[in-house]
């Protein structure tokens, strides 16, 4: 076949896609059926494609069974769609969500008996001396305590004040810094300066 | 608003496992894909224009296609092995109807081994019948990309030498048997088909 020929071969293989999905005008048609019936190689590569686009136009469409989206109703019917429920809550929002819907009376009232129960707690607790056990002026109240008692009281006071601290920050979490924060530290504030002032006057300072 | 979605479903589950069975050629692939379409229909249902849920849910199964492949590629091999020698297995049957067996199975084949988009394009037009519109929709494509690619991708189609080896055999023992006038496949003049 001369180059010519190769050519228009070329191009008439460049229109089989063409020809069958009936792009091609009527003249188009009869030129490249008339190449095709005289030219075996496209002949053949015709008869190719429409072998390959039948077969692939033949292949079934996948039936899908129920069973296939069983676990999709299971999940549906537990989940709601994501509008619908709205965007998941922070935990600021929930926790904010939660004290508003308690009532008011309780939400102030508990949070004023607890700052309550906190502070005698406190001034219970800071009972002891906070100097060191050698630095205490020697009296006869005094010498009740040994310094191993004093020490005890100490590390039980530091006990406490963990204690605290830990209430502290979990109230605060639950009802932010409005009651609890400062209040406490003013009375923890003035439970040490009633030691201090103890301190000054000996027969003042006793155990309580 | 279940009604709706479940109506969703029945009307267009065919379709996505279809998609996903001729992409990924292992069935049980094909329903983790549909699944997790219909399950993100279900999440994303409020903000989707359900005008166009055929092209979204189209757009969503190639995606998941394209990322269950990224995912299974280390695997794919073996899978591939294991088709040819399902291939093998049956030599004994009717000797046309095994042809036309390896020769769709390797058509199948032919087909999940073509790169994306041709391998969607293929799926979507010639196998399930979408039209060039719903194509366009689905994956995101010009009307004229869609049909260039169409074009471009049954061509590799064509030029996979298995299929084409298939094909000449059949030709061959056609000819044998019944002496075909005219069109016998001669391919001596080294078109460039085949490799």
């Amino acid at each position: 076949m001369s180059s010519n020929g190769e050519s228009k071969c070329y191009f008439i293989q460049l229109q089989i896609d063409g020809y069958l999905d009936g792009d091609l005008s009527e003249a188009q048609q009869g030129v490249f059926m008339s190449h095709v019936q005289d030219c075996s190689a496209c002949a053949s590569e015709f008869r190719y494609a429409q072998t390959v686009q039948d077969a692939v136009m033949e292949l079934p469409q996948i039936e899908c069974e129920d069973f296939v989206l069983e676990p999709i109703h299971s999940l549906t019917a537990a989940e709601r769609p994501m509008k619908e429920k709205g965007y998941r809550d922070s935990l600021f929002t929930q926790v904010t969500g939660l004290l508003n819907s308690i009532p008011l009376y309780f939400r102030y009232g508990f949070s004023a008996a607890l700052v309550a129960v906190v502070a005698v707690a406190v001034s219970f607790s800071v009972v002891a001396p906070i100097e060191e056990p050698g630095q205490l002026v020697a009296s006869e109240q005094v010498e009740q305590y040994s310094p191993e008692d004093i020490a005890l009281a100490l590390q039980e006071l530091n006990v406490a004040m963990d204690y605290l601290n830990q209430l502290s920050k979990r109230t605060e979490v639950m009802i932010g810094d409005r009651f609890l924060v400062t209040p406490l530290q003013e009375s923890i504030n003035a439970s040490f300066q009633r030691a201090r002032t103890r301190e000054n006057d000996p027969l003042q300072n006793g155990p309580i | 608003m279940r009604a709706l979605y479940q109506q969703a479903i029945d009307q267009h589950r065919h379709r996505v496992l279809s998609f996903a069975h001729y992409s990924l050629r292992v069935r049980e692939d094909a329903e983790d894909v549909t699944q997790e379409v219909f399950i993100k229909l279900w999440r994303h249902w409020q903000k989707i224009d359900h005008e166009k849920l055929g092209a979204w849910l189209m757009r969503v199964a190639h995606n998941c296609v394209i990322d269950h492949v990224r995912k299974q590629r280390p695997q794919q091999t073996n899978l591939d092995q294991y088709a040819e020698v399902e291939d093998q297995v049956g030599e004994e049957s009717d000797a046309s109807q095994l042809d036309q067996h390896h020769f769709k199975r390797q058509l199948q084949s032919a087909i999940k081994s073509l790169e994306d988009p041709f391998r969607s394009i293929v799926i979507m037009r010639d196998i399930q019948g979408m039209s060039y519109e719903e194509i366009q929709g689905s994956l995101e494509l010009s009307a004229s990309q869609v049909k260039v690619y169409l074009h471009r991708a049954r061509r590799k189609l064509r030029e996979n030498c298995k299929l084409r080896q298939l094909f000449e055999e059949q030709i061959a023992d056609n000819s044998a048997a019944k002496q075909p006038i005219g069109l016998v496949a001669s391919n001596d003049k080294g078109n460039g088909h085949v490799q």
